[in-house]
């Protein structure tokens, strides 16, 4: 070889090598800016309005309704003897009084002894979609309003552009479709948008009466045979008529992801059917919604799943039912948990699971009284913005609780910015410049 | 050159000059531009409206408002909108109900076929690309026993343009 080949084709190896890694992986377009902590991360948005003293601080009844008893109803997620009198936050068994059985516990070990809580953060509203807006966005803004998606981009987009993942590596599940729920899954955001959304189901919908009347009678084509047909047939009369990026109000998966979300929407139909969803032992409501995401877990692997539930606003008219949704919360969690470790090998052990409410409850009670002559609360104040967070998994401290009653520590907005520690692309979200300057990485708070 | 001869040039010139000077002629034709009625479809049908137009061109009857709602509310609970429509199209299909053209009408009168399916779907008639891009594709897939007209309508039905007027 002569000496200029040489040094020509020494030259284009070594560009190759250093442009390649970052357009080869899953077509990602940007290098990762740190080493990921985990493989998958499940986001659970403890949804609904939280309240400091009777959830972490284990009150119960001694700092709402004036009753001198204490104690954790929620123990798959902390530790703490569960109240031992005027027991109402469990199911109603036959003839039994209303909430007097308790739920078994799920988790051998807590997620308090498993994982890292921070006892005591910062919400940025006390409102529901301002809340929600926040947790998915990690943005301080709040003056978003309802109907529209976020100003910011979120989470999901984050992942998908800087991330390279495809739209099937990305899933809200949300509760509902009420309470512009369904617009939580992209921002419009002009540098991100629905291109880079996450796909989103309202189980209680898709797969409910409605779904099923709607879906269910779906036909399976052919995917060589009928479906490619369709498919360039469809290409060819979206190539005459182009439209413009966002003019079609949901996200796009690709041909092939279609294909295989038609075939899960067909099976879990028939697995509904036959009984065959992992759902945790006492459901409905969260729980059947916690249970659906675990069958995206099952199916999908997905890189990032975010999941929200919202049973605990009862709160505003009843509060024992609000007690009994935390409970039930708390046990669904812990079934999600345990669900990913025990029967999804390709999730154990790579997994990061992260939960926090979107906002508390106020100080003060409402005059509302439920059946039990106990008083509601609302959710606006000061009180409101008190939460608490946490984590578990993979690379995540056992054992440790961080910041107190005293000495609060982190905002709901950090868990955007953990979620692109844990996967591998906290600077780039920061060098965006768009989510709130004071968030942190939980991991850089420790 | 003498001044005799600059003169003789300047005035043959200046000659020349008015003589090409030509009167535009006007033809009294409105001037057109040139587009295909696609272009003026901008606006997006709502979801009870696509599926109020898509049901009655399906059935030939229109669908209760209560099932108009059910799959409003089906079709908000899916992130892709696109998908989630193509997967209640495909249950329109599987209903006895759905009225299709036979697959020997589409095979034999091809021509026909594809200018009533645009007509039928979009409201137009094809352009002579897509006419001839369909036309091909239908005559390349006639041995392939399960394309059927119900494909094709199926793609009609989830195309963009149908999402619009």
């Amino acid at each position: 070889m002569k000496r200029r080949d040489f040094v020509k084709q020494t030259a284009k190896i070594a560009t190759a090598g250093l442009v390649l890694p970052y357009l080869l992986p899953s077509g990602r377009l940007f290098a990762r800016t740190n080493e990921p902590k985990a493989e998958h991360v499940v986001y659970v948005l403890f949804g609904g309005g939280l309240r400091q003293q009777d959830s972490i601080l284990q009150r119960y009844l001694s700092d709402s309704q004036g009753y001198n008893v204490e104690g954790n109803i929620m123990y798959n997620m902390l530790e703490g003897a569960a109240p031992s009198t005027k027991i109402a936050y469990g199911t109603t068994p036959s003839g039994q009084p209303n909430g007097s059985q308790p739920i078994p516990k799920i988790l051998s070990q807590s997620i308090q002894k498993q994982g890292t809580l921070f006892a005591e953060m910062r919400a940025i509203s006390g409102g529901h979609y301002g809340g929600l807006n926040s947790l998915v966005t990690g943005s301080g803004v709040q003056g978003q309003g309802l109907k529209v998606r976020p100003v910011n981009p979120t989470i999901f987009e984050y992942a998908r552009k800087f991330g390279g993942f495809k739209a099937t590596d990305v899933w809200f599940i949300g509760n509902t479709i009420s309470n512009s729920t369904p617009l939580l899954n992209s921002s419009r955001h002009p540098d991100f948008g629905l291109q880079y959304g996450a796909n989103f189901f309202a189980p209680g919908i898709t797969f409910g009466g409605d779904g099923r009347a709607t879906l269910s009678n779906a036909k399976i084509y052919h995917p060589q045979e009928e479906l490619e047909p369709m498919y360039k047939m469809k290409n060819f009369l979206d190539n005459s008529f182009n439209i413009r990026q966002g003019d079609i109000p949901g996200i796009k998966n690709t041909d092939e992801e279609k294909t295989r979300i038609k075939t899960f929407i067909e099976e879990t139909f028939n697995r509904q059917s036959a009984g065959l969803l992992p759902m945790p032992p006492v459901s409905g409501g969260d729980g059947s919604t916690i249970g659906y995401a675990a069958e995206v877990l099952r199916v999908f692997k997905p890189k990032l799943l975010v999941v929200n539930m919202s049973n605990i606003d009862g709160c505003h008219s009843n509060f024992t039912g609000y007690l009994q949704a935390m409970h039930k919360a708390d046990h669904a969690l812990g079934f999600l948990w345990n669900y990913i470790q025990t029967q999804i090998p390709e999730m154990s052990g790579k997994t990061i699971m992260t939960f926090v409410p979107e906002c508390g409850r106020n100080l003060n009670h409402n005059p509302i009284l439920d059946e039990n002559d106990w008083y509601g609360y609302d959710h606006g104040d000061a009180n409101s913005l008190r939460v608490f967070g946490g984590m578990v998994g993979k690379n995540v401290p056992s054992n440790l609780m961080i910041g107190s009653e005293n000495n609060p520590i982190g905002k709901v907005t950090d868990f955007t910015l953990t979620i692109a520690d844990i996967l591998g692309f906290k600077d780039q979200v920061k060098s965006a410049g768009i989510i709130d300057p004071d968030a942190r990485s939980l991991f850089d708070r420790i | 050159m003498n001044m005799h001869s600059f003169k003789l040039i300047f005035i043959l010139f200046g000659l020349l000059s008015f003589i090409a000077c030509q009167k535009k002629t006007e033809y009294q034709v409105v001037n057109t531009d040139s587009y295909g009625d696609n272009l003026n479809k901008n606006k997006a049908k709502s979801n009870i409206e696509y599926h109020s137009i898509l049901t009655t061109n399906l059935f030939q009857k229109p669908s209760s408002v209560n099932e108009l709602s059910r799959t409003d509310r089906v079709i908000q609970s899916c992130g892709d909108k696109s998908l989630i429509n193509e997967v209640i199209i495909s249950n329109y299909m599987n209903s006895s109900q759905v009225k299709l053209p036979t697959r020997k009408f589409m095979v034999d009168s091809t021509e026909r076929f594809i200018e009533e399916t645009y007509v039928r779907f979009f409201i137009r008639r094809p352009t002579e690309a897509e006419r001839t891009w369909f036309r091909n594709y239908i005559n390349a897939n006639k041995s392939n026993p399960n394309f059927s007209p119900e494909l094709v309508y199926t793609a009609f039905a989830a195309s963009d343009e149908y999402f619009f007027y």
